[in-house]
């Protein structure tokens, strides 16, 4: 039994609570226990950082010290955590003096970064904790070449030298994986191409213009579906098509949908179970394909 | 032995009676007279040539004296002259002191002149010193080869090698390919004159005209045919063991399978031959046969089979059809042995491949192409005539957009800038104009560098055809596939615009990196690598093409990437620099080198590792312990091992530490003022310049500061400074080469060590360590030698006599 | 890390002092991050070259009260694609950090702080939706650490920012 403390992050329980269900559900079927641990907080993402980077690395630290007290690797959902604390674990344990200044601000609460734990993505966990030819026959219901454009987002991929996650310019791990559930992952224009989420609520119309793009693109390369990891990409094309809707007066009814519920879907969970309400388009097309 | 009574003759030049106007000359002769042991003291104008120089010269024939002291100015003239004219008369050179009254005693203290002349005697007493302690040194002579190995047969290994060819050396040109050439015979053309790159100067041996020996091709200048040339294809070096004039230097040479007395080069071979292969030397545009030989042909013109394609007995076809019968498959590998004086590496530089640098796709997208690859197909000998097409559908290529900088410049891959990348496509670009006017060529750029002579017109010529620029690095290259078409993504930031340029072909600048097997290649020859991976020059300004192994020199893109006039320059200095190396047939040099006393070696192993030249090596004795042994060959005599040796089982030759000892007593056996006495140990290079240069200069600084000059500051022992403290110095300066330019390399760091061990060691006896100071100067920092020691002087004054408690 | 003064003719050496800006003086405008930025390629008002053109060359008032910074998606690819290794991205952020502290300040951003402030999230969660958790299967959100988050900002000085209402675009 693998064992992650699970990470949520501020949005996803806010406003996404589908993602965690079928992250939860689907992980849980695959046998990766999840531990929900004490006074977690915001992971310190891009919009504390613009305001102090200090602050925000303390933060990020000492989210990753209660995970180094339970003895316990950090597992994330979303990206925007997954980069946030994994920089933050990267750099302090590389950096003597910015570690003894970091722990000097955790002082104050008692705590001290040590830097013996890993923060992991669960794209992560599926590849090396349960890996490709497990989840390959965990596979119920094959999501019969269903045509996936992935959008993994900005920042499970870069900075690729403190992630370390997958090739920056050719990364296969997201690909292999909804491939391992029978779809089939498009090539499309731009498709490592930010979504422009982090605009929204200060550059609105830029925002929406970048969404769009990422839109058009997966429609041409006609893609049945965009599969996401990161909940502000999700937000910024799903509720954006409605936004879209109304100021470009153009409808493109593409269902944006988590890698963890097309898992779920895939290991025979019923739609029923994964709260599918949540999204703004809905993905009746994609439930109807894979059927 | 019997020791012959010790007889000094003591030489006072007074420089025209102008140094007696400052130094009371009466007194000092007076003084110097008292001394035991001197025989004779004279004075003249000066002793470094004419009547002066006559004198010394009859005193030594006449065997009035057998060491002399000499207190001359002008240093270094006059010490040479001296020294060469007492030898010619019978006197060891090395039993001579020469001293400089002027620049270390009487001009720096102008204004004191009664302390200045008792300083003169305190010098004097020293150089009589040290004179009576002095021995010979004889002359060695190593025997020297006059061959010279060449490694690599490209445009600077060949060039060389004719040089040296020539003036009559055996030399063995070794190249790792089945022809000569290098890169040139791949790119064509060079610029700026845009002739042709596989050009060299011809052998002068039989000068007809001007033009009979200038630029030649390579196949009809005629320099292979020079007798005591020995091309060796297909070989490499396997390993290099000897001393320099003489290494024994292994190679080994792979089958050509075919044989060079007997292949006329008809070309039946390739008809028959059913193997085809991607011909990389023509960037895999075309294919090639098993057996081939490149055009335009450089040497040999004799066919070569790639072992890696051919069928060998299973087919054999080509061995029927040869009308000379010339192909041998059975042939294998050689090993030779070479007996050589020295080697020149002349390895050069190849292409980086870009691939690593994902976002630019080559390797994926066939039209994104490099320039080596671009010159095979501008050449009209090349795999596509001439033509500039897509490798994709071999369509004609309309639009060309170059990219600079590809993996040059960049933190990530080469942070150097290769040099000669702008030149190439300005080359490139200019010529497809030329032949295709309708062709739209755009270069990307970060800077356009075109520093060389008529480089700049070049520029301006390619701005006139109409060849675009756009100050910007491109992030990506795209492709639209259902109009296979390149699209270059790139901000064009003087216009401030972004702009997706089409292009059939894209054709990358990549960075110049160092050839393939460089790294084992240094470690055969025990020569350092700069830190981009490039052969390091002992001195790019001072000693170009030289290592710091004697005997090893380096020339052309084996250095760094270089265009061909400096290349052909480089060829040349390193013939000439191994000329003069081997030119008499033996290397002489005076024993001034450092000896091991084995009895004392304790096998500590410390020597060898701070050695800058690797003169030292470890010899086994029958204990199994490890003995030092010292190469006077490879000894330069700076004297860092001494410093080294924990037990001092090492001295110098020509500066033993009794002698050292004696001079640093007298020094200081005399004040006459009413300072307290500061040593000032000066290395014998920028150290010593920097107190000459203060002098010269008129600086001023107190009489109390008495200098001595040793080797290399690497030879302090730090009981040696301690003992300059018993000797009566109140305070105690060593003055070296700066630590990043020490002449013996490492010299000058070692001191440093040194003060900071023996400040601790004050410490303990209950001296104050700012007694003693460590100071780095160069030549032209006179004025900081006189600031030191002013500062030294003021300091130990406020600090009061020592006491120890 | 000692903090230069703050001062038109040495902004570069203010940036490379601080967390984040070490690396801007490396820039030799390349122009790669432009043509890799999202932004820059649909809106004139945001180019990562010139960001840092205008900071190397000292126009500091530029740069901080205009709206260029805050237009910086993120994204990282002009960190990933840079060929002299300039952390643009994280120098963005430093320049965004000044800002801050010298009074602009987007509004969306005194939101993120006041939310981090009371509740240790800078997205709150609603009342109503914490309690639909055990409808959908989902087990208790566990508590926020809003006293750790507190002492943190305390000792870093956060708190003491002027999240006031700050210029919006």
């Amino acid at each position: 039994m693998t064992t992650y403390a699970l990470f949520l992050g501020c949005t996803i329980p806010a406003r996404q609570p589908h993602y965690e269900l079928s992250a939860r559900k689907a992980l849980t079927k695959l046998g990766i226990e999840l531990v929900d641990l004490d006074h977690m907080t915001c992971c310190a993402p891009p919009p504390l950082q613009s305001i102090d980077l200090e602050t925000s690395l303390a933060i990020a630290a000492h989210n990753i010290c209660i995970a180094e007290e339970a003895d316990l690797n950090i597992v994330t959902l979303c990206t925007g955590c997954f980069e946030s604390l994994a920089m933050a674990n990267a750099i302090l344990k590389e950096n003597e003096k910015l570690r003894m200044r970091v722990n000097k601000i955790l002082s104050s609460v008692g705590k001290e970064f040590k830097g013996n734990k890993e923060v992991r993505h669960y794209l992560q966990v599926l590849m090396n904790d349960v890996g490709l030819k497990q989840l390959e026959k965990s596979v119920v219901k094959k999501l019969n070449k269903l045509k996936v454009a992935s959008f993994s987002g900005c920042h499970l991929l870069r900075p690729s030298a403190l992630l370390k996650f997958d090739d920056p310019e050719r990364p296969k791990i997201f690909d292999n994986l909804i491939e391992a559930l029978g779809a089939k992952s498009i090539w499309y224009r731009n498709k490592l191409k930010c979504c422009g989420g982090l605009l929204r609520g200060y550059a609105d119309d830029v925002a929406l213009a970048i969404a769009k793009d990422k839109i058009v693109n997966a429609t041409k390369a006609g893609a049945d579906c965009i599969s996401t990891l990161c909940p502000f990409c999700f937000l910024t094309l799903d509720l954006g098509q409605m936004l879209i809707k109304s100021t470009f007066k153009e409808e493109y009814n593409m269902p944006i949908i988590h890698y963890s519920e097309l898992l779920s879907l895939s290991l025979g969970i019923e739609p029923k179970e994964l709260a599918l309400d949540f999204h703004k388009v809905k993905v009746d097309s994609v439930l109807n394909k894979i059927a | 032995m019997k020791m012959d009574k010790i007889k000094i003759g003591v030489f006072l030049s007074d420089c025209g009676n102008q140094l007696s106007q400052i130094l009371d000359f009466d007194a000092i002769i007076n003084y110097v007279k008292k001394v035991p042991d001197v025989a004779l003291v004279a004075r003249a104008n000066e002793f470094w040539r004419g009547e002066g120089l006559k004198n010394i010269v009859e005193a030594v024939k006449g065997k009035k004296v057998n060491r002399i002291v000499v207190a001359e100015t002008i240093p270094k003239l006059g010490e040479i002259n001296i020294l060469e004219a007492v030898e010619k008369a019978g006197l060891n050179p090395y039993l001579a002191e020469i001293i400089d009254l002027k620049d270390h005693c009487a001009w720096p203290h102008k204004d004191s002149p009664k302390e200045a002349t008792e300083k003169a005697k305190a010098m004097l007493l020293a150089a009589i010193e040290r004179a009576k302690l002095l021995e010979s040194i004889e002359k060695l002579e190593f025997p020297a080869t006059k061959s010279v190995l060449v490694i690599g047969g490209g445009i600077a290994g060949m060039q060389a090698a004719e040089d040296l060819a020539e003036m009559g050396f055996e030399v063995h040109l070794v190249e790792k390919e089945p022809f000569l050439g290098g890169l040139a015979a791949r790119a064509g053309r060079f610029f700026p004159t845009d002739d042709c790159a596989i050009c060299i100067q011809s052998p002068a041996s039989d000068v007809k005209t001007v033009t009979h020996t200038s630029r030649k091709c390579v196949y009809r200048s005629g320099f292979t045919e020079i007798p005591n040339l020995n091309v060796l294809t297909n070989s490499k070096v396997l390993k290099v063991e000897g001393v320099p004039g003489n290494y024994k230097v292994t190679i080994e040479k792979k089958p050509r399978y075919v044989n060079e007395e007997k292949c006329v080069a008809c070309d039946l071979c390739t008809t028959v031959c059913p193997v085809e292969v991607p011909d990389a030397y023509n960037a895999n545009l075309k294919k090639r046969k098993a057996i081939y030989i490149n055009t335009p042909l450089v040497y040999p013109p004799v066919y070569a089979i790639d072992a890696n394609a051919c069928k060998f007995a299973d087919c054999a076809k080509c061995v029927e059809v040869c009308p000379t019968k010339a192909i041998e498959l059975n042939q294998k590998s050689k090993r030779l042995t070479l007996n050589v004086g020295s080697i020149i590496v002349a390895t050069g530089f190849k292409e980086y491949d870009p691939s690593v640098i994902k976002e630019y796709h080559y390797g994926e997208y066939p039209d994104v192409i490099t320039q080596l690859e671009l010159a095979r197909m501008i050449d009209a000998f090349g795999p596509t005539n001439g033509t500039i097409i897509k490798p994709s559908d071999g369509k004609p290529a309309k639009r060309i957009v170059f990219i600079q900088c590809v993996g040059s410049r960049d933190r990530r891959w080469n942070p150097w800038c290769s040099s000669i990348c702008c030149m190439i496509s300005l080359k490139h670009a200019t010529l497809i104009k030329s032949a295709y006017p309708d062709t739209d060529v755009t270069i990307c750029y970060i800077d356009i560098r075109t520093t060389g002579r008529e480089h700049e017109y070049y520029y301006e010529r390619a701005r006139e055809m109409g060849i675009k620029f756009v100050k910007g690095r491109p992030t990506e290259i795209l492709h639209d596939p259902e109009a296979n078409v390149l699209v270059v993504d790139v901000e064009d930031e003087l216009l401030r615009r972004f702009l997706e340029i089409e292009a059939d072909l894209v054709v990358l600048a990549p960075s110049m990196v160092p050839a393939d097997g460089t790294k084992e290649l240094a470690e055969i020859l025990g020569l350092e690598l700069d830190e981009d991976g490039f052969f390091k020059e002992y001195n790019a300004k001072l000693r170009p093409t030289e290592t710091k192994k004697r005997g090893i020199f380096l020339c052309g893109g084996a250095t760094f990437p270089k265009d061909a006039p400096t290349t052909s320059l480089q060829a040349h200095s390193a013939a000439m620099k191994a000329a003069k190396f081997l030119n008499m047939g033996k290397i002489v040099k005076d024993q001034r080198t450092a000896a091991v006393n084995e009895e004392y070696c304790g096998d500590c192993e410390f020597c060898p590792v701070t050695c800058p030249y690797g003169a030292i090596t470890l010899t086994p004795k029958n204990d199994g312990h490890f003995v030092a042994k010292i190469s006077d060959l490879l000894c330069e005599g700076c004297g860092v091992c001494v410093g080294t040796c924990p037990v001092n089982a090492i001295e110098l030759r020509h500066f033993k530490q009794n002698q050292m000892l004696a001079q640093m007593k007298a020094l200081l056996s005399i004040n006459g003022t009413s300072k307290p006495l500061v040593l000032a140990i000066s290395c014998s290079e920028c150290g010593n310049a920097a107190v000459d240069s203060s002098g010269m200069a008129m600086m001023r600084y107190p009489a109390n500061v008495r200098t001595m000059k040793v080797p290399c500051t690497g030879i302090l022992q730090v009981q040696q400074i301690l003992e300059a403290f018993k000797a009566g110095a109140q305070g105690v300066m060593v003055v070296g080469c700066k630590t990043d330019g020490c002449h013996y390399e490492v010299g000058s760091q070692i001191a440093q060590r040194k003060v900071e061990l023996a400040k601790m060691l004050l410490k303990e006896y209950g001296i104050e360590p700012e007694r003693l100071e460590m100071f780095n100067m160069v030549y032209i920092e006179g004025d900081r030698f006189a600031e030191a020691a002013k500062m030294m002087t003021e300091r130990v004054e406020k600090l009061g006599p020592i006491k120890i408690t | 890390m000692a903090q230069e003064k703050a001062s038109p003719r040495n902004f570069s050496k203010e940036i490379t002092s601080r967390l984040g800006g070490e690396t801007i003086t490396f820039c030799y405008q390349c122009g790669t991050c432009a043509s890799s930025c999202p932004v820059a390629k649909i809106t004139e008002k945001f180019n990562p070259r010139e960001v840092i053109r205008l900071a190397l060359l000292g126009m500091r008032d530029e740069v901080l009260s205009g709206d260029a910074i805050w237009l910086c998606s993120s994204c990282y690819n002009c960190q990933e694609r840079c060929p002299q290794k300039v952390e643009i991205a994280d120098v963005i952020y430093a320049l965004r950090n000044i800002a801050i502290r010298e009074g602009h300040i987007p509004n969306i951003y005194s939101e993120f702080a006041a939310g981090l402030m009371s509740e240790g999230r800078i997205v709150p969660i609603s009342k109503f939706l914490e309690k639909k958790r055990p409808e959908y299967g989902l087990p208790p959100l566990k508590p926020a650490g809003v006293d750790a988050i507190r002492k943190i900002l305390s000792a870093t000085g956060f708190d003491k920012i002027q999240f006031k209402k700050g210029e919006t675009p």
